[in-house]
């Protein structure tokens, strides 16, 4: 099936609103700082675990930001004719939120380094510009040749825009959104393990500097 | 019943040590020369419930990495700790919720908040009664004199206000054991004795288990009963704050000028002798022995000026670690 000018409109309207939800520079950056500079040690000294700390405040601020600035897209697409099918929003929104979890994890092994490594931030902006090629931020993942259309699709990082905004747009099926939920809680898994794994090797040879 | 109890814990660092120019630097991703750094040689602790330890020692010399390794903040090398039955480095929340750490050269409240707000945000984290808490925060902050100054922003306190405030946080899920780090470090006078009165009031009152660091000796003599002197990573005595300042040869530094410099040289001590045409004089010596230097010095000339000051604490110690001979070899552990 190929892209006609409205639907391609659509897709970069979402595409550009959908890959603001699904990126975390600012907590990332907070999270490395607090390893590097030591003031994670008022977290580490208190009832709270760093994880969830930090998911709590990405959470609310992008459910914040989220709910502020919806109806911009929704109004441009309205305006302009736009295929869009809003009742599949929830959905959408749905998948990109448990993203987040995935995201945050990324987060939480860059943070980690911090307590090997004297400087780490040029991680977040490597990692940002490798997951934007991932996500269909730049253009829809089914326009890439084989094989790397299927690899890149199959991965969970086509659940930051392509498949929520294919779903949007009417070019995914409901299938395509179990899909994502699945490769996201696979990602979860996986990058939880490594994540978890270097915290506590991390945490292990943390010397508290800075208090 | 004991609070805390270590055996043999030790911590090291390990450091790696980066060559310079850009090649090095890259090629110290793979192979890096590491520097190894012992902390905190083997120690053994028993400290019971109530007391108030105060630990003492030189910057370096292993004080905060202690308390880090008591509170949880870092994993001991080897050995253990015991505190309230937990092992601190595993972190349960049951264990968190009933110590505290005060560090006094770091913020631990929200920095853009009122302190208010941070303790509505710390009552959550510590699941306490929110009408308790508030009656709790105002009474904390009555008691050091800053209700004031609740409502506004951690960032526009000066150095003792947020000093009193972080006191409060640390204060708020009444803990059973309290670590404090330099509580008064960088104060003004005034702001250090409203924190050490206040500090003795409330340690006399709920009577948790405290383990003090300071570099000043009247955090130490007002609110400790016991004293554990550390140097070099090594715990070298370990006894009541009265037998130490006994032991501990008092010294104070004593400084004057002659209206009219002397002609000749003057031998006022075997170690003390001052040339002739010296104006000014300042010396450090023990304070038995001033009496009898003003003595000599007053019949060559009047004396314009005088100071008599204490010496620093840290002075006190490597004065008392050179005196005894004994402590000179470190026997790395003490237990009571």
């Amino acid at each position: 099936m190929g892209y006609g000018r409205e639907y391609y409109l659509a897709y970069a309207f979402w595409a550009a609103f959908i890959s603001r939800i699904s990126t975390s520079w600012m907590y990332e950056t907070m999270m490395i700082e607090e390893v590097e500079s030591g003031s994670i040690n008022a977290i580490l000294t208190r009832p709270v675990s760093f994880f969830e700390y930090y998911l709590g405040q990405l959470m609310g601020y992008k459910v914040l930001t989220t709910s502020a600035s919806i109806m911009v897209p929704v109004v441009i697409c309205l305006f302009m004719e736009l295929p869009v099918d809003l009742l599949r929003l929830p959905l959408a929104l749905a998948l990109v939120f448990y993203y987040l979890v995935l995201v945050h994890i990324i987060s939480m092994i860059i943070a980690s380094l911090g307590f090997f490594f004297t400087r780490i931030h040029h991680l977040t902006v490597a990692k940002n510009i490798t997951l934007w090629m991932f996500t269909g931020e730049f253009f829809p993942l089914d326009l890439a040749p084989e094989p790397f259309r299927s690899w890149l699709i199959a991965l969970p990082f086509s659940s930051a825009v392509y498949r929520p905004v294919g779903y949007l747009t009417g070019r995914l099926d409901h299938a395509t959104i179990w899909e994502g939920f699945v490769s996201i809680t696979a990602g979860i898994l996986i990058l939880g393990l490594i994540s978890s794994l270097l915290w506590k090797k991390g945490r292990e040879r943390y010397s508290g500097t800075g208090a | 019943m004991v609070s805390i109890e270590t055996q043999e814990l030790t911590r090291s660092y390990e450091t790696y040590k980066k060559a310079e120019g850009l090649w090095k630097s890259i090629e110290g991703l793979w192979a890096r020369e590491t520097l190894q750094k012992t902390a905190l040689h083997p120690t053994t602790l028993r400290i019971e419930s109530g007391q108030i330890v105060g630990l003492v020692g030189s910057n370096g010399a292993g004080k905060t990495t202690l308390l880090k390794l008591l509170s949880g903040l870092i994993h001991p090398t080897s050995g253990s700790a015991k505190v309230l039955g937990f092992e601190p480095a595993s972190r349960k929340p049951d264990f968190l919720k009933r110590i505290s750490i005060l560090l006094g050269q770091k913020n631990q409240l929200w920095w853009d908040l009122p302190a208010a707000d941070s303790y509505d945000l710390l009552g959550k984290i510590y699941e306490l009664d929110r009408n308790k808490t508030k009656k709790r925060v105002a009474d904390l902050a009555q008691m050091l004199g800053c209700t004031a100054q609740l409502n506004v922003q951690l960032r526009r306190l000066s150095l003792g206000e947020r000093m009193k405030m972080e006191i409060i946080g640390a204060l708020l899920h009444e803990p059973e054991v309290l670590f404090l780090d330099e509580p008064t470090i960088g104060l003004d006078i005034i702001s250090q004795t409203t924190i050490r009165e206040f500090l003795a009031d409330y340690v006399k009152e709920r009577r948790p288990t405290v383990i003090l660091t300071s570099h000043y000796m009247d955090d130490i003599s007002l609110l400790a009963d016991r004293l554990l002197l550390i140097s070099q990573g090594q715990i070298v005595f370990d006894g009541a704050v009265d037998d130490f300042m006994a032991r501990a040869e008092s010294r104070q530094t004593l400084s004057f000028k002659f209206m009219q410099p002397p002609e000749v040289d003057l031998d006022v001590l075997p170690n003390l002798k001052i040339a002739a045409g010296t104006r000014a004089v300042s010396t450090e010596l023990p304070a038995s022995e001033i009496g009898e230097v003003l003595k000599t010095v007053m019949q060559v000339s009047p004396i314009q000026e005088i100071k008599i000051e204490e010496v620093e604490f840290e002075d006190v110690i490597r004065q008392f670690m050179q005196q005894d001979t004994q402590l000179r070899a470190p026997r790395g552990a003490a237990t009571t």
